[in-house]
């Protein structure tokens, strides 16, 4: 058949003949307790027809410590498996043949170290490394600005993912060594145009690197830029998503090839999975988040220029707690239905020539340009990251994007609109509808970890950690003696020590100087008023201490209520991230607080609120009453009351005037009292 | 507001809650609070233990103040100094809502449970001079319990640098890449520090700043003879001993000496030209109005009183 005789709509193989178009991956991210209850959710996902695995590793592990450190034993198993050593591994691939599964790990501050355990696997079962595929996070930039999880101070932590593209490039050519991720840029309240241009500049960055270390040479060097993938949000407003994601892959290829050369084109190729979002996800009414997931899914996958490689979706009941098995399964239906019950795979690309998509995604693009030429222009992203630029950019766009939802004008349903619904039965079971840890599979991980500890050969595990300390002061690629760490069952938090001690670790900027809100202004007139009358007979402005205890660095909601309330007239000391309960009770007293707001998002919350009000009492200060903000079930409020904590605030909260009131409320309680 | 004298022994051992609750009682702006602040020094002075020395941090924001005065502070207290120090960072209040966002204790991590390191933010009120009204008042209780307290400016622009009216020694804190010589030379605030530092000394560009930053204190500030530059970096630590010991060099504690300029400009904030006019009309200097009152706190309240008359 000639060319213009082809029926368009048909999607023709190499010999002509209609075809339709491989599915991308199926993953659910999915881990928590210990490795060995992991892996037997992973089993069960791939029989019910998962296509890849998606690790969710716990805090700890993220942040470079063993389960039985004291800051890691709240957070064990919480948000993810714990993994300490190879043993651990051995149990969670058990049953699962490396060299016929695709992994994505997220991971980004210790990536290197999982990647080495997940080769020294390999070695062990003798599968060749060649043959593993698969990707580790290892985005370090975006831990700076949204998520929290790094542990050395930037350069040190990019040596490590230029180490990793240096060791891939021969040795796993099939392996992603990152994963750059633009999905918690959008989490942070990043706008279509922020997270094309935070991802790409952070590709840049990655890639400047790569060519100015001179360790590879061309051919490699455009290999590792064919490796390099994307992890990409995909929000509610779906049609603009799909032209984001065509805006992304026209503005790589442009990259690729002008900054870098690259004529091959398939090392030109916008490689990207996707986590749709969560961001906009509802406590409230939570059963209409599972459209909001099927319309997310479609920005991803409508267009087939610019579909996923891969992609997981949320549960409905994401913004109440960790999902369940069935909960999981039911987001993988939701997958395996548009993939093969509709048409959607059968056809060439929807969408090229459509004059409203080609425009849109042109001004996604034009706008990206010019934020890329400016954060290439400030010395690219690491300098960026240091002047606090990208992270005061996200503060702001968050607080906008809070404001619009608190004056109604970005409509949530059952949220701002249609708030009455009937209960819903799907949070009516035993269960209440979410999913709990069980805290004996905790135990088992530590039982594990003992039984390495007495096992190993101590002389082999000193050696190993010698080996790579030396190799990273001297500069030598630390692959190869983490790799030996691993066999000779170094612990996480043993080879995160090691390198703690030649690097040192990284302290956050904030984000949150100079950021402003738009709240309802009759209320917060009202509110003021209130403040300003306490501040003159009290003789102060009500002071607030807020930080977020434990290893989760989300620190978004902190930084939302801390903005809102001096937008409000309260003092607000902003402590930071990963802390301590010490450190928290010692902020509260040393600044004479009136109230003390914590934020925990990674399940903790009953465990840390206990530390802290312990601690506060601790210091002498167990009348001044706690707060805790976070992604907490509706079960666990009685007893975070019980434990003493004084209002529980949830994403259903979004009104932060009203938020606002009720930390007034507790305040002005106890000076009454 | 009443103190009574368990708070302040509790205080004097540095008991952190007492401190914390006396500072507080030293911000308090309203008049009356002045005779709390007057029993807690006559108590805190019966023991005639020596006032610690202040010194003060400024700078323009991003020069690395926080996380340089954190580390400067673990150094002066580290053994076998047995030296307590006290910081107080000022962070600029919102003109419209008049709450304020402190942030410096991000950037700032003391052992918890140290008595002799103490950390407090402080909003700056609307004062635009780099800190905050409060600052002085409690640079008074602080002294008298700790050896050294540093405060750390808002981060300030050409000119403002009102620090140097509560400070023994003040610090100018600039970071590499913070400008040409012809940009040190012409802004006002070269002239007026006892001190330089460069910052982040581990950065490209610091050995440039640093010889820029010398050339124009020669040439800028001709009163001042030779003022000396220290080269930092928090991050590294590199340096940060010799500025320590700089600071335990420096001048003996004076902040006495300065009550009778922060009264003056206390009336005047308070009460504006009437109340200057006041004060001339009484015909005292400040210096012995306050000898006559039994110091700061008693000539605060004598003044008050006398306006409230009329």
């Amino acid at each position: 058949m000639a060319e213009r005789d082809r029926p368009a709509h048909l999607l023709l193989d190499a010999e002509g003949r209609a075809t339709r178009d491989a599915p991308w991956i199926f993953r659910t991210y999915a881990g928590h307790s210990s490795p060995r209850a992991s892996n037997a959710l992973y089993r069960a996902n791939l029989d019910k027809g998962q296509t890849g695995l998606s690790i969710a590793f716990d805090l700890p592990t993220q942040c470079g410590y063993s389960s039985d450190e004291a800051i890691a034993r709240p957070e064990v198993g919480k948000v993810g498996v714990p993994v300490n050593s190879l043993d651990d591994f051995h149990l969670l691939f058990e049953g699962i043949p490396l060299e016929r599964m695709n992994t994505s790990m997220t991971i980004n501050g210790t990536a290197m170290w999982l990647l080495a355990l997940y080769v020294a696997l390999a070695r062990e079962r003798g599968v060749p490394e060649t043959e593993l595929k698969g990707t580790t996070q290892n985005d370090i930039v975006k831990e700076y600005l949204a998520r929290g999880t790094y542990i050395f101070p930037p350069e040190h932590s990019l040596r490590l993912v230029a180490e990793t593209y240096e060791y891939c490039v021969d040795r796993i050519p099939e392996w992603n060594p990152s994963n750059i991720c633009s999905y918690h840029l959008q989490e942070a309240g990043a706008t279509p145009v922020q997270e094309v241009a935070f991802a790409l500049a952070n590709a840049i960055g990655i890639l400047d690197l790569l060519r100015s270390r001179g360790r590879i040479d061309a051919d490699r060097f455009a290999k590792c830029v064919g490796r390099i993938s994307f992890f990409v949000n995909s929000g509610i407003r779906f049609v603009e998503e799909l032209c984001k994601m065509r805006a992304f892959g026209d503005l790589w290829d442009e990259i690729t090839r002008d900054r870098y050369g690259i004529s091959n084109a398939k090392y030109r190729l916008f490689r990207y999975g996707v986590q749709v979002n969560s961001l906009g996800l509802t406590e409230s009414q939570p059963e209409n988040n599972a459209w909001r997931i099927l319309l997310e899914a479609l920005g991803v996958t409508l267009s087939r220029k610019a579909r996923c490689r891969a992609l997981q979706l949320p549960t409905w009941n994401e913004a109440m707690s960790l999902p369940r098995p069935w909960d999981q399964q039911w987001s993988l239906r939701l997958q395996q239905i548009l993939a093969y019950e509709t048409d959607l795979l059968e056809y060439p690309d929807l969408f090229d020539g459509s004059p409203v998509v080609g425009a849109k995604a042109a001004e996604i693009a034009d706008g990206a340009r010019a934020e890329i030429e400016r954060i290439v222009g400030m010395g690219g992203v690491r300098a960026a990251i240091d002047a606090g630029y990208m992270k005061s950019a996200l503060v702001r766009s968050m607080a906008d994007r809070m404001a619009r939802i608190n004056a109604g004008q970005q409509v949530v349903v059952g949220v701002n609109r249609w708030t009455d619904g009937l209960p819903s039965p799907l949070v009516g079971g035993d269960d209440g509808g979410v999913f709990k840890v069980d805290p004996a599979a905790v135990d088992d991980a530590l039982r594990s970890l003992d039984e390495t500890r007495r096992r190993r050969d101590a002389g082999r595990v000193a050696e190993a950690l010698a080996r790579l300390e030396e190799a990273a002061r001297s500069g030598e690629n630390l692959m190869e003696p983490s790799v030996e760490c691993a066999l000779a069952r170094v612990t996480t938090g043993e080879w995160a020590h090691a390198l703690r001690r030649v690097f040192g670790e990284y302290r956050a900027v904030t984000g949150v100087d100079g950021a402003t809100l738009d709240l309802d202004a009759e209320r917060t007139h009202r509110l003021r008023g209130r403040i300003d009358a306490f501040a003159a007979a009290r003789g102060r402005r009500p002071r607030l201490v807020v930080g977020k205890p434990g290893l989760d660095g989300h620190s978004n909601g902190a930084e939302v209520i801390a903005v809102a309330a001096r937008h409000a007239g309260f003092d607000v000391v902003y402590s930071g991230i990963r802390l301590t309960p010490d450190e928290i009770a010692q902020s509260a007293v040393e600044e004479d607080a009136d109230l003390v707001g914590v934020s925990i998002l990674s399940g903790s919350h009953l465990e840390l609120a206990a530390q802290v009000i312990a601690a506060l009492r601790q210091a002498k200060a167990g009348d001044v009453p706690v707060i805790v903000g976070g992604i907490i079930p509706r079960g666990d409020h009685q007893r975070l009351v019980e434990l003493g904590v004084a209002r529980v605030f949830t994403p259903s909260d979004y009104q932060l005037v009203d938020v606002m009131d009720r930390i007034m409320d507790v305040i002005e309680e106890r000076a009454a009292a | 507001m009443t103190i009574d004298r368990d708070a302040v022994a509790a205080a004097r051992g540095r008991d952190k809650r007492a401190v914390a609750r006396l500072v507080t009682a030293f911000e308090d702006p309203r008049p009356e609070a002045a005779a709390a602040r007057r029993d807690v020094v006559a108590a805190l002075d019966a023991d005639g233990a020596p006032l610690g020395r202040v010194v003060g941090f400024t700078g323009t924001p991003g020069a690395g103040k926080s996380s340089l005065v954190g580390e400067l502070a673990l150094r002066l207290a580290a053994p076998p100094s047995s030296s307590a120090v006290a910081v107080v960072a000022v962070d600029p209040s919102s003109p419209v809502s008049g709450g304020a966002l402190l942030g410096d204790r991000t950037r700032v991590r003391f052992p918890p449970g140290e008595p002799r390191l103490y950390f407090r933010s402080q909003p700056s009120g609307g004062a635009v001079g780099g800190v905050a009204r409060a600052t002085f008042q409690v640079c008074r209780l602080l002294a008298r319990l700790f050896d050294v307290v540093i405060i750390e400016t808002v981060g300030i622009g050409q000119s403002e640098i009102d620090i140097v009216r509560i400070a023994d020694t003040t610090f100018l804190v600039v970071q590499p890449h913070a400008g040409d010589h012809v940009q040190f030379m012409k802004a006002g605030i070269m002239e007026v520090p006892d001190a330089f530092v460069v910052n982040k000394i581990d950065l490209d560009g610091a050995d440039a700043t640093f010889h820029a930053l010398r050339a124009s204190l020669r040439l800028g500030a001709p009163g001042r003879g030779e003022r000396p530059v220290y080269r930092t970096s928090a991050r590294t630590g590199d340096g940060v001993d010799a500025l320590a010991a700089a600071v335990g060099a420096g001048p003996p504690p004076g902040l006495a000496t300065r009550e009778p300029a922060f009264f003056t400009g206390w009336v005047e904030a308070e009460y504006g030209r009437w109340g200057r006019d006041r004060l001339a009309r009484l015909g005292a200097d400040p210096a012995s109005y306050l000898a006559a009152h039994g110091g700061l706190d008693g000539a605060q309240l004598a003044f008050a009183a006398a306006m409230d008359l009329g």
